[in-house]
């Protein structure tokens, strides 16, 4: 995997949390060189501050996703915005968890990036519940291409629910009576209506967060 | 000393000691300006006193310089300045400038001058010679100099020329009024702003209906005042036409020569503006990173034995530091009630974590407004954060609260060691009790799961009133 984060002290931090559960092949500081190296070694997962001088973690995916498809990427940040986390999630990461996340469950949402699942943190949850509320709420929504693109199942929404409780996988694969690969091909369908529905073209959906 | 010059000699009659230096004095506060900033000046609002510049007591007693006062000012401080000079009590002053103002508008001119050419008492430049010094400044006051001169032309074309002095006089107040907006001190406009404010009429009046009937009252009486004059001097007669249209010629003239350049100088003014309040933003910043941050910082060092408290220390800052950056909807005000969904929870995020060093990870979806239904469910849930940040034994308890349109729903959840609900002594109850109770008060619902070895989890549920919805 590699690592991408404009702070030394984090990129350290983080390599200390991975230990030898993962193989770090490099980091990177800023988007350009970032850019390069990551095409150069084409890593399985990459880790992505959100927040970088000179365009932010979108700009590193928007220039790797168009070379090479196949790099899965974590994104990681400190951020509360949802705009922005929801930003990088429909510039193609494949997840997002925030810098408190522990050693043990980086490395599980490292791996589980790297088997090509999604990874949502309870907050992405959190934000993506708000970014999906019922339209009858006030949302004014975009036309959507695919409509059933701007909604989310029942079922989806539950598992959100659960993940934005703290839940984990497998916990709410027994809570709903479902298997891990179930909950995770609801997780996975969610990443994919978020990066395609017309939605968050909006910018502001989050700042003027709905007063029910 | 008593040549003084006789233009002024109304002043003589009811105050014996004022003419003599409310004339000669300022003459000498002028010479001391001079030195560095007169010339340019002079063009801009001719000093009246300028021509009696020659009689300067030489043989007086030493007296203090004439500075004017900040301390005793109505305005410029002008008059107390002078009363501060002359020894004299500062109503005398005051009185005979007021008096002044009614024998050819006299008086306005002086304070005018005064107050834009004497140093306020514990500055070193006057007003006039900022604005000298300033090219920007400079160029604002004549441009805008330039508009109500123009104004006063085409007021004189229209034929209303015999309006005569007392127009010119307002004029040169006006122009004094320009310098002293553009070229006070930021200590003396935020003192003049002081002082305006609190002047019937301008803000003083208590309710904003009143306030407005007084501005109402004023124009139209104004407007009134004016077409009378017009139609008084007869200048909207049919004969009139050639002057009429000899006056748009005039102003188109003017226009013409001088629009572009007051419309620049207003573009400076507004990109200035701006830059002030940029210049403002980013001073509450660095004084917010001052506060909270470096503060912060420094009391971690201290603590840095006791990891726990620098744990405490640093979550509680950087929570703070989110909200300020990300929520500031949900910093709430301290010691109020929160007004909202997500000012409340929030305070249950700040004061279990203060309190108990463990984290809460709130994660919260929608908001609306609290009522006393959701002040039971976040009292609730309030409780049930404490309890799980006690006895659970984690150092994490997860927070989920959603508004939805029939309910809003928490749940607090802890990996923590848990306990079997059936097994909980009688006595213990109290809180449990105290979560039921309120919830069910309300309308809602209490569940709570937990298992040993595993973790609990509370969930409350409330329904909407129908009307909220």
């Amino acid at each position: 995997m590699f690592v991408v984060d404009d702070h030394a002290l984090v990129r350290s931090g983080i390599r200390a949390e991975l230990g030898d559960a993962v193989d770090v092949v490099g980091e990177a500081d800023e988007v350009g060189a970032a850019v390069e190296l990551i095409l150069e070694r084409v890593p399985d997962v990459v880790l992505l501050d959100v927040h970088m001088p000179g365009g932010g973690g979108r700009a590193v995916l928007e220039q790797v996703l168009r070379e090479v498809p196949t790099v899965a990427f974590l994104a990681l940040s400190m951020s509360d915005a949802a705009e922005d986390v929801i930003d990088v999630i429909r510039a193609g990461a494949r997840g997002y968890v925030t810098k408190h996340i522990s050693g043990t469950d980086l490395v599980d949402a490292i791996l589980r990036i790297a088997d090509g699942d999604a990874v949502f943190s309870p907050r992405l949850a959190g934000f993506v519940l708000d970014a999906f509320a019922d339209p009858a709420h006030g949302l004014i929504v975009a036309p959507s291409i695919e409509p059933g693109l701007d909604q989310l199942t029942p079922r989806e929404r539950q598992v959100l629910r659960l993940l934005a409780r703290g839940y984990a996988y497998k916990e709410i694969a027994k809570e709903l009576g479902i298997s891990t690969k179930t909950v995770e091909r609801h997780v996975s369908a969610v990443l994919h209506k978020l990066q395609l529905s017309n939605r968050y073209q909006l910018t502001s959906w989050a700042a003027e967060r709905r007063m029910l | 000393m008593r040549d003084v010059p006789t233009y002024r000699p109304e002043l003589a009659d009811g105050v014996r000691d004022v003419p003599h230096s409310s004339a000669g004095v300022p003459v000498q506060g002028l010479g001391i300006i001079r030195r560095r900033s007169s010339s340019s000046a002079t063009s801009l609002s001719p000093p009246p006193a300028g021509g009696a510049a020659g009689p300067t007591p030489a043989h007086r007693r030493p007296m203090r310089p004439f500075q004017r006062s900040t301390g005793d000012s109505i305005l410029g401080g002008v008059c107390a300045g002078l009363a501060a000079r002359l020894a004299v009590k500062t109503a005398v002053v005051r009185v005979a400038a007021v008096v002044s103002i009614f024998l050819g508008g006299f008086g306005i001119l002086a304070y005018m001058a005064m107050w834009v050419f004497v140093p306020v008492a514990d500055e070193e430049e006057s007003i006039a010679s900022r604005v000298v010094g300033e090219r920007r400044e400079l160029q604002i006051v004549l441009a805008l100099s330039s508009a109500l001169f123009a104004v006063l032309l085409v007021t004189r074309s229209l034929g209303v020329s015999d309006l005569g002095v007392p127009t010119l006089t307002l004029l040169v107040g006006a122009m004094g009024a320009l310098v002293v907006w553009r070229g006070a001190s930021t200590a003396e406009t935020t003192r003049l702003r002081e002082r305006l404010n609190a002047a019937p009429g301008v803000a003083g009046a208590h309710s904003g209906w009143r306030r407005m009937a007084v501005r109402t009252g004023t124009g139209i009486v104004l407007v009134l005042v004016g077409v009378g004059e017009l139609s008084r001097t007869g200048s909207f007669s049919g004969a009139a036409l050639g002057v009429f249209v000899g006056t748009m010629l005039f102003i188109g003239g003017f226009l013409v020569l001088f629009a572009p350049w007051w419309i620049r100088t207003l573009r400076d003014l507004s990109t200035e503006r701006r830059e002030r309040v940029r210049a403002q933003e980013r001073a509450d910043m660095a004084a917010h990173v001052h506060d909270s941050v470096l503060q912060t910082l420094s009391l971690i060092q201290k603590a840095a034995g006791d990891p726990r408290e620098v744990v405490r220390l640093a979550r509680s800052e950087e929570r703070e530091l989110r909200y300020w950056l990300f929520n500031p909807e949900r910093l709430g005000r301290h010691g109020q009630r929160p007004e909202s969904l997500a000012e409340a929870v929030a305070v249950i995020e700040r004061e279990v974590e203060d309190s108990f060093g463990v984290g809460v990870e709130l994660i919260l979806v929608g908001d609306c407004p609290m009522d006393d239904g959701l002040s039971a469910l976040v009292g609730a849930c309030h409780a049930a954060t404490v309890n799980a940040a006690k006895w659970s034994g984690c150092a994490q308890v997860a927070v989920f609260v959603e508004v939805e349109r029939s309910t809003v729903s928490a749940y607090v959840r802890d990996l923590g060691v848990g306990f079997d609900p059936a097994l909980v002594p009688g006595d213990r109850q109290g809180i449990a009790c105290s979560m039921v109770e309120r919830m069910e008060r309300a309308g809602g619902s209490v569940a709570v799961h937990s298992t040993p070895g595993v973790g609990t989890e509370v969930e409350l549920v409330l329904p909407r009133p129908t009307s909220a919805r």
